[in-house]
């Protein structure tokens, strides 16, 4: 390999045949005489610009359908060099960081010499221990090209907004159970957003046996197994899923408070008699139809009871995994769009409340889909406010523009699964701890299940990874039609 | 197709190579140009601006072309470093096939100049270098020699093993020069003949003129294809013309080319050759196919080039070096060095 140019942060380098190197792969450009390196990533493949080639290839063009047939009878043997000189290939590499003296840093601003630079595949193993990417937490996310593990530190999670994105079936939901498995192994508290049920079986293994996180996770199905007494609520969390679940207007969501107050001063917090003391207000008979409606929506999404001993207590749930870790999965599946509201409404404020009490030290949430339940105001809400609360949150989905720009300028680590559309890639190249060039130029060729991990987690090394397997039971799986009928 | 190719050939490009003296190589990528040096003005050469109408012979016929090519890849402190290569080209039950032959490489200098030549033409023609002009040519004519040299064997080796077939040569049929000895081509023309084959040079360049024009600018308003036939043509001794020229305007377009027939085939065969030529083979711009296709394959391309280069430079270790250009060097901008030309 040769050095050939350098045009900002983008390092073309001259490759031979037999050289095998493909995007994705880290090049060590080495200077012997400045005592430095650089460490570039290989961000596009392409032909050499070799003079003549369109001539040769023009000549070999078919006559009439048919190659034109013939000997060659070259005794010096100079065919082979032709061939060696046409497939010589350019490599487009992405500078990341400056090896010197054991220490990396990310400047680009020197230039290697052209003449002297030895050029050399950098091993991932190699390049993970200089940038010390695995720590004290590992988390082995898969394995990657050149069989070796990829491991990230768990602690790279902690603090950090992630984005796991990718198109449909190329193993999302699988790399989320397995930081989720991972973080519950480390005796973190998780709480998952699941739209799909595609978590509901974490704790058993793929042939349906408990597995050893069994009783750390913890399901809870809205109006089955999780039902809540309003005495269990605040007044800001009502108000919440009044205003925002259910658009309660202001004039209203007043009169709600008053009511609220009163009920609660004579410690008769129940939905009966809030029904009843709607009715009986004395109020504005539009405020008192409004109010009725938002009750009635609370009584139908069968959320709230007024027994005590069916309702449940999310707050011992979270305990529960405070000492040993677990996970709650919240399993939204079969919910009513509002009723889904309602509840992530529920949960969040819940969430604040008792990591504000100090009652938890930290949360990772996992969110799946989240536009199809996140009211517009908790985007910035999440990355700014609840995360200095300790809401640490990971965005699972295969609409990369359902999440705003914003998100992805704050995102800490980016999971990025294979996507084709430019649009998509668009989106995902918006995030700050990516450069676009890699984005657009890799993840379109990531096979299925290979995931291009980014940022904080591999320390700004962008690395693929196949991800491994988990020993899980597969949930969530699309229900077909013809595999039915066939069966039958 | 005989593609025997004599072994000495390649030992002479080995051998050239290996004696390389210094091992500075520097590049050049200034093609050979083969200048046609034959052709002159002849006060006396007269155009019958009469065409002979030709009507295409669809009776099958073999149609092979023969043609090389040469390119000076660099220089050494001694002389220079060529490649020649050859190729012959054939169309038969309507496919075209060939026979490509090198690229061979050679090191020529004033010192092993004389002995190339004279083992080439040995090991070729079995005839004595000595024998055949006075003279050693200079450095810059050698890759027109050798590939001249190689040119004639591989029209040779068509005249020997086809039969009852059109051989097309590159260039005209006049000899009696450094390059073509009266004897040799008259040889080939006879090989040919004597397997009922007829021999059509094509000249894509001919500095023929009649009353001052270029013969192949003087076209008749007629409906192609046609031929003109010129007479009067005499050519200064020791060179011969062995061919009897015409010019042929062989479908629509807007050129004609010089073509130079054996002389010894009969009139009306002569004719009927360039029918069966029609009917056979491909035409554009007036030039046949398998002619195209003979220059096309041995035509050496940049990547080539580079790809010799790369041989010399790894077979042999001769180190490259890029020569100052000397018309930059001294001119600047105004300085059009010779890859400008």
């Amino acid at each position: 390999m040769k050095l050939y140019r350098k045009e900002g942060n983008i390092l073309q380098i001259l490759s031979y045949p037999g050289e095998t190197v493909e995007k994705g792969d880290y090049l060590l450009v080495e200077d012997a005489d400045a005592g430095r390196a650089l460490i570039v990533q290989v961000i596009d493949v392409q032909f050499a610009s070799i003079p003549g080639v369109l001539e040769e290839l023009l000549r070999s063009l078919p006559d009439e359908g048919e190659l034109i047939k013939g000997e060659d009878v070259d005794p010096l043997e100079i065919a082979p060099h032709i061939s060696y000189i046409q497939d010589a290939s350019l490599l487009i590499c992405k500078i990341r960081a400056t090896a010197e003296n054991d220490s990396l840093n990310p400047s680009s601003s020197w230039l290697p010499s052209r003449s002297q630079s030895t050029i050399k595949k950098l091993p991932l193993p190699t390049l993970q221990k200089l940038a010390k990417i695995d720590g004290k937490l590992p988390i082995v996310i898969g394995g990657t090209k050149d069989s070796s593990l990829l491991t990230i530190d768990a602690t790279s999670l902690d603090g950090r907004l992630n984005i796991i994105t990718g198109k449909k079936e190329t193993g999302k939901s699988h790399l989320s159970k397995l930081l989720m498995v991972n973080l519950v192994g480390y005796k973190a508290t998780i709480v998952v957003f699941d739209l799909n049920g595609e978590y509901l079986s974490l704790g058993l293994t793929g042939d349906g046996k408990r597995n050893a996180n069994y009783d750390k996770i913890h399901v809870l199905t809205p109006s089955q197994n999780f039902k809540l007494a309003l005495k269990q609520l605040n007044l800001h969390v009502m108000l919440g899923i009044l205003i925002h679940a259910l658009h309660l207007p202001g004039t209203s969501a007043r009169e709600f408070r008053r009511i609220w107050i009163a009920l609660k001063e004579r410690d008769n917090l129940t939905l009966h008699e809030l029904g009843e003391t709607i009715r009986n207000w004395n109020c504005n008979q539009h405020v008192r139809d409004a109010l009725f409606s938002r009750y009635h929506a609370l009584v139908n999404s069968g959320i709230f009871t007024d027994n005590i001993a069916e309702a449940t207590s999310l707050e011992e749930y979270l305990l529960k995994t405070r000492e040993h870790g677990g996970a709650i999965i919240m399993n939204l599946r079969n919910t009513s769009s509002i009723d889904r509201q309602i509840v992530v409404e529920y949960i969040l404020g819940k969430l604040v409340e008792s990591l504000s009490n100090s009652k938890l030290k930290a949360v990772f949430l996992f969110a799946e889909e989240a536009h199809l339940y996140l009211r517009e105001t908790y985007w910035d809400d999440i990355v700014t406010r609840m995360r200095h609360f300790g809401i640490f949150t990971t965005f699972i989905t295969n609409q990369p523009d359902t999440i705003r720009e914003n998100i992805y300028r704050q995102a800490d680590n980016i999971f990025l699964f294979n996507f084709t559309n430019e649009h998509d890639l668009d989106v995902v190249s918006r995030a700050a701890r990516v450069d676009a060039e890699t984005v657009r130029s890799i993840a379109r060729d990531l096979p299925p299940h290979h995931c291009l991990a980014l940022g904080r987690a591999v320390r700004d090394f962008p690395i693929v990874a196949r991800v491994k397997a988990l020993d899980v039971k597969t949930m969530g799986e699309t229900r077909l039609f013809f595999t039915s009928s066939i069966n039958q | 197709m005989d593609t025997t190719l004599p072994h000495q050939f390649i030992e002479l490009s080995l051998h050239s190579l290996k004696h390389a003296p210094d091992h500075v190589f520097q590049l050049n990528q200034q093609n050979v140009q083969q200048f046609n040096t034959l052709d002159f003005h002849d006060e006396t050469l007269k155009l019958k601006l009469e065409p002979l109408p030709l009507i295409p012979s669809c009776k099958e016929k073999i149609v092979a072309a023969v043609d090389t090519s040469t390119i000076k890849i660099g220089e050494t402190s001694t002389g220079i470093v060529i490649a020649v290569r050859g190729a012959n080209v054939w169309k038969q039950n309507k496919r075209y096939r060939y026979v490509r032959f090198g690229p061979f490489i050679f090191h020529i200098t004033e010192e092993n100049k004389k002995q190339v030549c004279e083992t080439l033409e040995g090991t070729y023609f079995n005839s004595l270098y000595e024998h055949s002009h006075q003279g050693a040519p200079s450095i810059l004519q050698m890759p027109t020699r050798i590939a001249s040299l190689l040119e004639r064997w591989l029209q040779t080796m068509a005249a020997k093993t086809m039969n009852n077939g059109l051989i097309l040569f590159d260039g005209s049929l006049t000899a009696g020069t450094a390059e073509t000895p009266t004897h040799r081509l008259k040889e080939i023309l006879d090989r040919a003949r004597e397997g009922d084959n007829v021999v059509l040079a094509f000249s894509k360049m001919t500095n023929l003129r009649a009353n001052g024009h270029r013969i192949t600018d003087l076209l008749p308003d007629h409906k192609p294809p046609f031929l003109l036939e010129t007479e009067g043509l005499r050519l200064k001794p020791p060179m011969v013309l062995l061919g009897e020229v015409y010019v042929a305007k062989l479908n629509k377009g807007n050129l004609a080319f010089r073509l130079d027939i054996d002389k010894e085939v009969p009139s009306k065969p002569r004719i009927e050759a360039v029918e069966k030529l029609l009917g056979n083979d491909l035409f554009a711009e007036s030039y046949p196919e398998t002619l195209r296709l003979a220059h096309i394959l041995c035509t050496f391309t940049a990547n080539e080039v580079l790809a010799v280069q790369h041989f010399v430079t790894r077979r042999f270790g001769l180190q490259i070096i890029n020569r100052p250009d000397m018309h930059r060097l001294l001119f600047g901008a105004f300085g059009k060095g010779e890859g400008y030309s």
